[in-house]
């Protein structure tokens, strides 16, 4: 029997008489070309399974080639080193749950060091693909590949966006031993999944500060592995994460905002509430798909988005804005908004360097430099600034709104917990009252709770 | 790719009938491309408010179709006294050095030092922002090409959403599906009522498990090829705002065809045509004649030859060029299976194929780079004279 892989799967020919190995992990016989056939992800499962049966196989998918490369592995402080033990342990297959600002870069360049095998790692952003790329380049004297943002360069390590890795995996899946998924918390319940099962890697790391409950977890632990380690900010404040505040500041909208947003809301409310009269347990994306397909529909949406439109930027928020900038003149500043409209908003009216996508990647990169270097004292920004990027010298950040919830803002609160001698961050969160922000508010800080440390 | 939300279709229970754009479209299709047109040295932002604006006889989704169209292909240029990433860097420095100092001066004092007028600094900072960039003339001003390209994406978006597509067609069916296999897909071929008609069950490996759209754009990229077919019929298994739909495409929809397929395969099949044409001028050469049935295969022979006075002297004339190993293997089983009589197998000496592996009927013509035709001719020859 032969096993060869073929876009994103494995293919099982030329099968033994007499067996039936259709109840192998993953398999079905596949018609259309008469053999059978697993996702690629159930590969070192199907050996296994093989194995066991004693049947005899010949395998294409031979990953043992040395690397091209050394490796320097990091030093990692005790908790990175418990996860990376625990990670081990656990078959080399699981995720780590550690918050924004506790090194998991760091762990992941460790883990591939330690396992020495063909890796490829997978980011969600172009600007988180560069940074790892950095990383990289310091830690393995080998060539590192890019995938994304332009580029098409596949090397025994290799980094990735994982729009491209969706789209590239079928051709790359067997090229690698060990996948490593940066804010793993975006797998489990997407079509972003096939990228994790068109790959053949036996080892797996999930990385994240915000990890899915509910069957996206189930779902996780099958792609990547059961959670091995998870910590919060709480657990690591004070002595691994800088210590921080966080004060909400509840702002009133004026008479005239308050009509509009009230005559808005009467508008789409209705609209709404039927909807989920009609189908219980439906979520906001299959309201607004239906109400696309009606003009009453989609003039509740577009009611809908002037309610939000009024909340994102309203004259309370601007004064308060304005007098945060004033009150930490001397601190380095991170303004947080809801959409790309607010944060030009925001930068025109107090010249403050905008981070979203429509600023070209090198200005980015050099903004954030200036940033670092103290040239520039604040950035604003609606979701660039929300992952992974790193801008330790953050002391403050506004949150003037946001869209996504808990996990959004616990990720956005991490820019700040970079430690440093003497540093306290302090974040303000802007809600207006008597409107859905209230809800919204106290949802989003759940997640910074502190969590029982804890090896799972 | 169209976003979900601008598919233009009707859902008649489990059919998708797609709303494509026609004649009876062009006056308010007109109305939007002389707002195109009007819209030239402002915004973009205004552009796209003015084809958001409700016009007179358009159907919504298909105005909103149109308008994606056009502000798709829109140019668009920068006007700003200095480039508006030296303008953020210069002010927004200045900022930071001053953070209690008003806005106006320190606007003021950049544009001094810039020796422009400070409106003109101010403007400049996000001149360079998608909808703040200035709109030119528009590129597509020809209706009926607007909407070819309107309905060639929306046959495309619908396509993009499908798991399994089945295809009749006459004509140019190699190079459909070839156009498939390149783009990763299975494509099981099976013959069609007429002589080079065929049908083909397209689908890629992993559909096998889930109705997946991984493979969305190398589905929706066979619709302008089967534009340049004789006839076609496509009927495509998708989902549609959330419901399992059939959708079908044929001959005659009005779709943006592609540019014509290539003819040939590859330069040595181009020159072998070529020279062929001129070795053998009582011959006659047909590139890429109907396929063979093989079991429940199809084979495409690259040609068939024959001379011009006796057409029944017909030989098949296939050639194994640059392919990878379990390509070719797989090629050499099906042409033994095949048994063809009157086939001449034209293999690059570089290929590693062993006589064992290569059909016992058939007449082999080993070549480097080039085929001779004088060779072909004469293995012609010597076998006809057997």
């Amino acid at each position: 029997m032969h096993l060869r892989f073929d876009h994103g799967t494995i293919v099982l020919s030329d099968l033994p008489s007499g067996i039936d190995l259709t109840d192998l992990p993953g398999v079905m016989w596949d018609p259309r070309i008469g053999a059978l056939r697993a996702p690629a992800m159930h590969h070192p499962a199907l050996r296994d399974a093989l194995d066991l049966r004693g049947v005899r196989y010949t395998d294409d998918l031979d990953r043992t080639t040395g690397l091209v490369g050394a490796w320097t592995e990091p030093e990692l402080r005790p908790y990175q080193d418990d996860a990376l033990w625990a990670w081990q342990s656990s078959a080399q297959r699981g995720v780590v749950v550690l918050p924004t600002g506790s090194g998991k870069t760091r762990l992941a360049v460790a883990a591939m060091a330690r396992v020495r095998c063909p890796a490829l790692a997978l980011v969600p952003t172009r600007v988180l693909l560069e940074q790892w790329l950095r990383e990289l380049t310091l830690a393995f004297t080998g060539p590192v590949g890019c995938l994304g943002d332009g580029q098409r360069r596949i090397e025994q390590v290799t980094v990735s966006t994982f729009e491209s890795a969706w789209r590239q995996m079928d051709r790359l899946g067997d090229k690698f031993g060990l996948v490593v998924v940066d804010e793993v918390h975006h797998f489990g319940d997407g079509v972003r999944d096939e990228a994790l099962e068109l790959c053949a890697a036996p080892r797996r790391l999930g990385l994240t500060a915000t990890p899915p409950r509910g069957p996206a977890a189930d779902r996780l632990a099958e792609l990547v592995g059961p959670t091995v380690l998870e910590l919060s900010v709480g657990d690591l404040a004070g002595r691994y994460l800088a210590p921080f505040q966080l004060v909400t500041l509840r702002l009133d909208l004026d008479p005239e905002e308050r009509r509009r947003w009230e005559h808005s809301v009467a508008l789409y409310r209705p609209a709404l509430q039927a909807f989920q009269r009609d189908c219980p347990g439906a979520s906001w994306a299959d309201f607004t798909r239906s109400a696309f397909r009606t003009e009453h529909g989609r003039c509740a949406l577009a009611a809908f988005r002037q309610s939000r439109e009024i909340l994102s930027f309203p004259s309370a928020k601007r004064a308060a804005v304005t007098a945060l900038l004033a009150r930490h003149a001397d601190s380095r500043l991170l303004v947080f908004t809801p959409d790309n409209a607010t944060a030009y908003a925001v930068a025109r009216e107090h010249l403050i360097m905008p981070i979203t996508c429509d600023i070209s990647r090198p200005e980015r990169a050099s903004a954030l430099e200036r940033f670092r270097r103290g040239e520039l004292r604040a950035l604003v920004s609606a979701r660039v600034l929300n992952e992974g990027i790193d801008v330790p010298e953050a002391e403050v950040a506004i949150v003037v709104g946001g869209t996504q919830g808990e996990r959004e803002h616990v990720q956005r609160i991490g820019r700040l917990l970079r430690p440093r001698e003497g540093k306290i961050a302090v974040a303000y969160e802007l809600v207006m009252r008597g409107t859905a922000e209230v809800a919204q508010s106290r949802r989003r800080r759940a997640g910074l709770a502190p969590r029982q440390s804890h090896l799972l | 790719m169209l976003p979900a939300s601008l598919i233009c279709c009707e859902l008649r229970g489990r059919v998708a009938l797609p709303r494509f754009l026609g004649e009876a479209d062009r006056p308010w299709m007109r109305v939007l491309v002389d707002e195109c047109d009007r819209a030239a040295g402002h915004p973009i932002r205004e552009l796209e408010a003015r084809l958001r604006e409700p016009v007179s006889g358009a159907p919504g989704d298909k105005q909103r179709l149109v308008a994606h169209v056009l502000l798709g292909g829109s140019r668009s240029r920068i006007d700003s006294a200095v480039p508006p990433r030296e303008a953020r860097a210069v002010v927004f420095s200045a900022a930071a050095r001053e953070p209690v100092r008003p806005r106006t001066e320190i606007i003021a004092a950049c544009a001094a030092e810039q020796r422009i007028e400070p409106t003109a600094l101010a403007a400049a900072l996000f001149a360079d922002l998608p909808g703040e960039r200035l709109a030119m003339p528009p590129a597509i001003l020809d209706l009926g090409d607007l909407a070819l390209r309107s309905n060639l994406l929306l046959a495309q978006a619908l396509l993009a959403r499908a798991f399994t597509v089945h295809i009749s067609l006459e004509g140019n069916t190699r190079a459909v599906v070839r156009h498939a296999t390149l783009r990763g897909l299975l494509c099981s071929v099976s013959h069609g009522k007429t002589g080079d008609g065929a049908h083909l069950e397209v689908s890629g490996p992993f559909a096998l498990f889930r109705r997946t759209l991984l493979y969305g754009r190398a589905l929706g990229s066979l619709v302008p090829v089967l534009a340049w077919t004789r006839r076609f019929r496509l009927e495509a298994e998708c989902e549609v705002r959330l419901r399992p739909v059939t959708v079908t495409l044929a001959t005659g929809d009005p779709i943006f065809p592609s540019t014509e397929p290539r003819r040939f395969d590859s330069q040595v099949e181009e020159r072998f045509a070529r020279d062929f044409g001129r070795a053998a001028p009582a011959w006659t050469i047909i590139r890429e004649p109907e396929p063979l049935a093989v079991g429940r295969h199809l084979i495409f022979p690259d040609f068939a030859i024959h001379p011009r006075s006796d057409p029944a002297r017909r030989w098949l004339l296939e050639i194994v060029g640059f392919w990878t190993p379990e390509y070719l293997a797989q090629k050499l089983q099906r042409l033994r299976e095949a048994r063809i009589p009157n086939l001449v197998l034209c293999l690059d000496e570089e290929r590693n194929v062993g006589e064992g592996d290569l059909p016992e009927t058939c007449k082999v013509i080993r070549y480097r780079r080039r085929i001779d035709p004088g060779a072909v001719l004469a293995a012609l020859a010597e076998a006809e004279f057997r």
